[in-house]
């Protein structure tokens, strides 16, 4: 069992670097190694799921001196966070494939996801607080390549930006690290399970968890990175980057630490802030990839709340948050880049109608935004129900009111998103630049239509990609089959949160 | 009864609708097929169910969130109702459906929320409930936009109404499982003390009436009177929503809250009551649409269940849910009619309607007893709910019985125009005259069936009374409400308002000089042509107000936004340049600094391990 965590960690860190050497021999090869890093990575992940769920998890340990000790260990939590950003992952660069292709620098972008993903997979297993860190750093450096990968001169300010808030976020958590050193006198989490950690720990690392997570204060640089290329986005949002925080939070405060019982009040304050400021801000946004990101942010204030409140409901739903918001969020990021690759602006003012040529991704856009709004039978019902319900448990019902009222704004601009892309009238002149790069393939599918509605349509973008559209259905499929199949994921998170029954009320 | 049985009035619809999507789209009538084939099924199914006792429990997502289902008198008759008019709507939409709108949109997303409604009714877990429940958010939005694309602003008008609503009710529903320590709604039972028990009891309550479609929740349905395909209108504001509402009204202000006659929350919910009766109505009087006005009847409507169930007593129970079983069935019927003129007059608009009643002679007579059903003429069915509802209210206060009889007289005024207007008097010139004739028999036998129905609940009171409404308050009734009206003084009164909404549209005729024109005295009357003007710029309806009031807040959300994203990205950049500026200042180049520096850090150093050292 520990050979195959190793594999899970090490197959995309490793094998990213053989992916230049591999594009050499040809692009297809490289291409289909980088998706085969990432799911060797998922089904390790998925074959250490039984002994975890079983009580044993697989568990790797080498002692070294002044407590920098390496260590692995696939416990339920661990093994979960890692399916879900190995699988979206893998979604993610199967989807690549045709969008990034007729672009530049397609070896550094293969090897910057695939390290991403390794060293999400790192954060995740690692035990000892030093490795966490320097795996954090590693995506940290992944995530200022993949935002600046147009090099533009903004977009490499806008990444920049990314990669500054969120590496001094780190290093005040690495500070924090070292005043938990200066208590426990190691860094293995394993062994200081249950240690009380002083309040300026804390209050250190949630600014690491917080700059990760995007959260208010620390969240603008998130809908800034919407320059990035939509891939890379969805990796962002869905996969990994701001999972990152939400999952060491869980295992800090949730598995390993007792803190004080100020911060379960204060960190659901601060959710709740971040959640309604950012919501409102998706509500005004006329970029539909900076709507989306803001979303993104409000709902990761509905993450932290469901794991901070305390109560077990609220952080079994906090856990199956991330899921399906990563299923659902990752969608739609996707669904944007479809549009946006066929149509060549992401502005929701001159976007419109699209729903008549792209109708896949459309009805797969609906259906994501839907379980992110968490309306049933899609799985954020269910999600966003034990978050509200796990604040009200534990006693702080004005908090889950004020998480109604983000609900309530999560529909408004959601909707508002979808109509202003697929609905209504296309505005005159948007696609232009379209109208050029796709004029031979748009006359073809005009004339091979041959009706005259065919032909008035044939000014819209299309969905000229299928393995892109079948990406975005696949993850809406997928966003309603969590909600239909709730009884698996959810008897899941049930058994990671009994491991946590010590930190909970 | 084995309890699996329960799961049938869910996955029969739901089944049928996923078979309906597979269906090519062309093939209308393997799509119809199944649409009738399985809403019989599922009425028959409901109909062997009814009046018996079952229960079905699964683990489901844990913490109490079990799959359980629970049959019982009040949930019996619901799902039997809700597979009866799903039946109904399915033979009318075989006809009318076919060269409407997109029908294998409408058809499927009917059918699943058929099965989703008697999920909703029959769920016995608050979460269950609420999947079902909040379920219909998913089926509601593409049956609107079944009507085409242009219905989206109103598709996603319904949606935020009823989200808003459905979100109310989980918070409510969250903050009673943790009141209560259960989830199961047959062992919650909860007193209203409290500010905790009080606010989750206006939460819940908040979701029963905004899925009944009480105000300030209404304002989608009469858009998606234009926009969405009549059958829609029909089924759901028409029926089924109001079905579910007062279902869980009932449930929510009798079972799992115990609600006093007289005290705060009872009269909260007659006021809401009150004025959605008085307020809609008055906006159905002045309509020139027959889909709008009926539309607005529906609103309007639901004030009478709302008080009725309002006022606690079990009089005022029993009259609000005979009237929502009424209503349902007499709505339904008019919407129908409506169809069928729509369809074959090929328009709405009652100025350009009139003379149908020779024309489509049972369209005509089921519009008759329709309409003379919701004015409250008896002995149909309208009169007898009403006069229940009059008594609770008169007994809890007078003024709601006056709100109460002005709503009905204006109702009886606005029917009286309505059918004068389309079924009398000649064609307008530009109608296509010679076209119009009787609607096809798929169409006609769902309303003759609901017209018989109105008839037949009038006339033989005690069949739906005790049959289906009094068993659910069970002892709680000291005596049926059967037969003939209890209150004579009452039910005098009531004639006397429809006499007087004859006088009044007589002298509204003469006046404008033509039938559609007969509220027109009242629409330009002074101080209220003001009021209506206001209404119809939209300056009344509580979405656009709420829209306006989510932009200003957003924009301020924003600025805050901004400001962060300023502090953290341009301020801290200041600070570190200001701060490497003083550093790069200090750099003079002078040898004698550089020592001083380096001794004053050892010194520093120094004073370190001293300190550690102790």
């Amino acid at each position: 069992m520990s050979a195959i965590l190793l594999i899970a960690v090490f197959t995309p860190i490793v094998g990213s670097f053989l992916l230049p050497p591999a594009a050499k021999v040809s692009e297809k090869l490289r291409n289909a190694l980088a998706l085969a890093f990432v799911l060797v990575s998922f089904v390790c992940s998925a074959v250490l799921l039984k002994p975890a769920v079983a009580g044993s998890p697989a568990y790797i340990d080498l002692e070294l001196p002044l407590g920098l000790g390496f260590g692995f260990l696939a416990d339920g939590l661990a093994v979960f966070m890692a399916m879900i950003s190995t699988f979206v992952g893998a979604i993610i660069v199967f989807y690549s494939f045709t969008y990034i292709d007729r672009y530049p620098n397609k070896n550094e972008y293969y090897l910057m996801v695939t390290l991403f993903i390794g060293s999400m997979t790192g954060i995740v297993y690692s035990t000892n607080l030093i490795y966490m860190y320097a795996f954090w750093e590693i995506s940290a450096i992944c995530c200022w390549r993949l935002i600046g990968f147009f090099r533009e001169k903004d977009y490499v300010l806008r990444a920049d930006k990314a990669f500054l808030v969120t590496v001094f976020g780190a290093l005040a958590m690495l500070l924090g690290f070292l005043l938990i050193y200066g208590q426990t006198g190691t860094f293995d989490m394993t062994k200081m399970r249950g240690a009380d950690i002083p309040d300026a720990a804390v209050l250190l690392i949630l600014a690491g968890l917080f700059s990760k997570s995007a959260t208010l204060p620390l969240h603008t640089w998130l809908p800034d990175a919407g320059v990035a290329p939509s891939p890379v986005t969805s990796l962002l949002h869905a996969a990994v980057l701001v999972k990152i925080g939400v999952y060491a939070f869980a295992r800090f405060f949730l598995i390993n630490f007792s803190i004080s019982q100020i911060w379960h009040t204060a960190v659901p304050v601060v959710a709740a802030a971040s959640a309604l400021v950012s919501a409102g801000a998706a509500l005004r946004e006329n970029d539909l990839k900076r709507v989306i990101a803001y979303s993104t942010v409000s709902q990761l204030g509905f993450i932290f709340l469901g794991l901070s409140t305390g109560s077990a409901l609220g952080a079994a739903g906090g856990l199956l948050y991330i899921l399906m918001h990563s299923l659902a969020k990752g969608g739609l990021f996707l669904c944007a880049g479809v549009v946006e690759h066929n149509a060549h602006t992401k502005d929701l003012g001159k976007l419109g109608g699209l729903i008549k040529t792209m109708p896949v991704t459309a009805v797969s856009f609906l259906l994501c935004a839907f379980s992110v709004m968490g309306i049933p039978p899609f799985g954020g019902f269910f999600s966003k129900y034990m978050v509200i319900g796990g604040a009200v448990a534990a006693g702080e019902p004005w908090v889950a009111a004020v998480f109604v009222i983000g609900a309530v704004m999560t529909v408004l601009y959601l909707m508002r998103a979808f109509i202003a892309v697929f609905m209504g009238e296309p505005k005159g002149g948007a696609f232009s630049r379209g109208a050029v790069d796709h004029s031979a393939a748009l006359d073809e599918a005009a004339i091979g239509a041959g009706s005259a509605e065919t032909a008035a349509s044939a000014v819209l973008p299309r969905e000229n990609s299928r393995p892109m559209v079948a990406s975005v259905a696949a993850l809406a499929a997928l966003s309603l089959a969590g909600g239909l199949l709730i009884a698996f994921p959810s008897a899941f998170a049930q058994n990671i949160v009994s491991q946590m029954a010590v930190m909970l009320k | 009864m084995s309890g699996w049985i329960l799961l049938l009035p869910v996955v029969i619809p739901a089944a049928a609708a996923v078979l309906i999507f597979l269906v090519p789209k062309n093939a209308w009538a393997a799509q119809n097929a199944l649409a009738l084939l399985a809403s019989a099924g599922t009425l028959a199914l409901a109909s062997a169910l009814f009046g018996k006792d079952a229960a079905f429990t699964v683990r489901w997502a844990g913490f109490g969130m079990d799959f359980d289902l629970r049959l019982y008198n009040f949930s019996s008759f619901i799902i039997l109702a809700i597979a009866a008019f799903t039946f109904l709507t399915a033979v009318y939409s075989s006809v009318f459906m076919k060269d409407a709108g997109r029908p294998r949109q409408f058809l499927g997303f009917t059918l699943l929320t058929a099965g989703f409604a008697a999920g909703a009714v029959l769920a016995n877990n608050l979460v269950l409930m609420i999947f079902f429940w909040e379920g219909l958010l998913a089926t509601l939005f593409p049956m609107i936009l079944a009507g085409g694309n242009k219905a989206s602003p109103t598709a996603v008008k319904a949606l935020v109404l009823n989200g808003v609503a459905d979100l109310c009710l989980m918070l409510g529903a969250g903050i009673a499982a943790w009141l209560s320590g259960t989830l199961a709604m047959d062992r919650i039972n909860l007193p209203v003390g409290g500010f905790w028990g009080g606010f989750a009891f206006i939460m819940m309550m908040t979701g029963a009436i905004g899925k009944a479609g009480a105000m300030p929740f209404h304002s989608w349905i009469p858009d998606a009177a234009a926009d969405a395909p009549l059958p829609v209108m029909a089924i759901l504001p028409g029926s089924l929503e109001k079905l579910l509402g007062i279902y869980l009204l009932t449930r929510v202000s009798m079972d799992l809250f115990r609600i006093e006659p007289g005290s705060g929350f009872s009269l909260m919910m007659m006021i809401i009551g009150s004025c959605t009766i008085l307020f809609a109505v008055l906006m159905a009087l002045i309509q020139k649409d027959y889909k709008r006005l009926l539309s607005y009847h529906a609103v309007s409507q639901v004030g009478y269940m709302i008080l009725g169930v309002g006022t606690a007593l079990p009089i005022g129970i029993v009259g609000g849910l005979f009237h929502m079983l009424n209503n349902a069935v007499y709505k339904n019927c008019l919407f129908l009619t409506a169809g069928s003129a729509e369809r074959q007059a090929k328009t709405t608009d009652i100025r350009k309607l009139g003379g149908l009643g020779r024309k489509m002679p049972v369209t005509f007579v089921c519009f008759l007893v329709a309409a003379a059903s919701i004015s409250g003429v008896p002995p149909f069915n309208g009169f007898f709910s009403k006069e229940l509802v009059f008594d609770a209210a008169l007994e809890t206060n007078a003024v709601f019985f006056v709100v109460a009889a002005l709503g009905a007289f204006f109702t009886a005024a606005s029917f009286l125009k309505l059918g004068h207007a389309v079924y009398f008097g000649k064609a307008n010139e530009d109608a296509p005259r010679d076209a119009v004739r009787e609607a096809p028999w798929p169409m006609l036998v769902p309303m003759a069936a609901l017209a018989f129905a109105c008839v037949l609940f009038g006339v033989y009171n005690p069949l739906p009374l005790r049959g289906l409404i009094e068993p659910v308050l069970g002892q709680r009734l000291a005596e049926s409400a059967a037969g003939l009206p209890r209150n004579w003084a009452l039910a005098a009164v009531s004639v006397v308002i429809l006499g007087l909404a004859v006088l009044n549209h007589l002298y509204g005729v003469r006046k404008s000089g033509k039938a559609s024109g007969a509220s027109d005295h009242i629409h330009y009357a002074p101080g209220l042509k003001t009021v209506y003007g206001w209404a119809e710029a939209k300056l009344l309806d509580p979405y656009d107000v709420g829209m306006k009031l989510a932009n200003g807040a957003s924009a301020g959300l924003l600025a805050i936004d901004r400001a962060i994203d300023w502090a953290v990205a341009r301020l801290t950049a200041a600070a570190a340049g200001l701060v490497s500026a003083g550093i790069r200042r200090a750099h003079t180049g002078r040898h004698w600094m550089y020592v001083l520096w380096t001794l004053a850090g050892a010194a520093i150093v120094a004073l370190i391990f001293a300190g550690v050292g102790k």
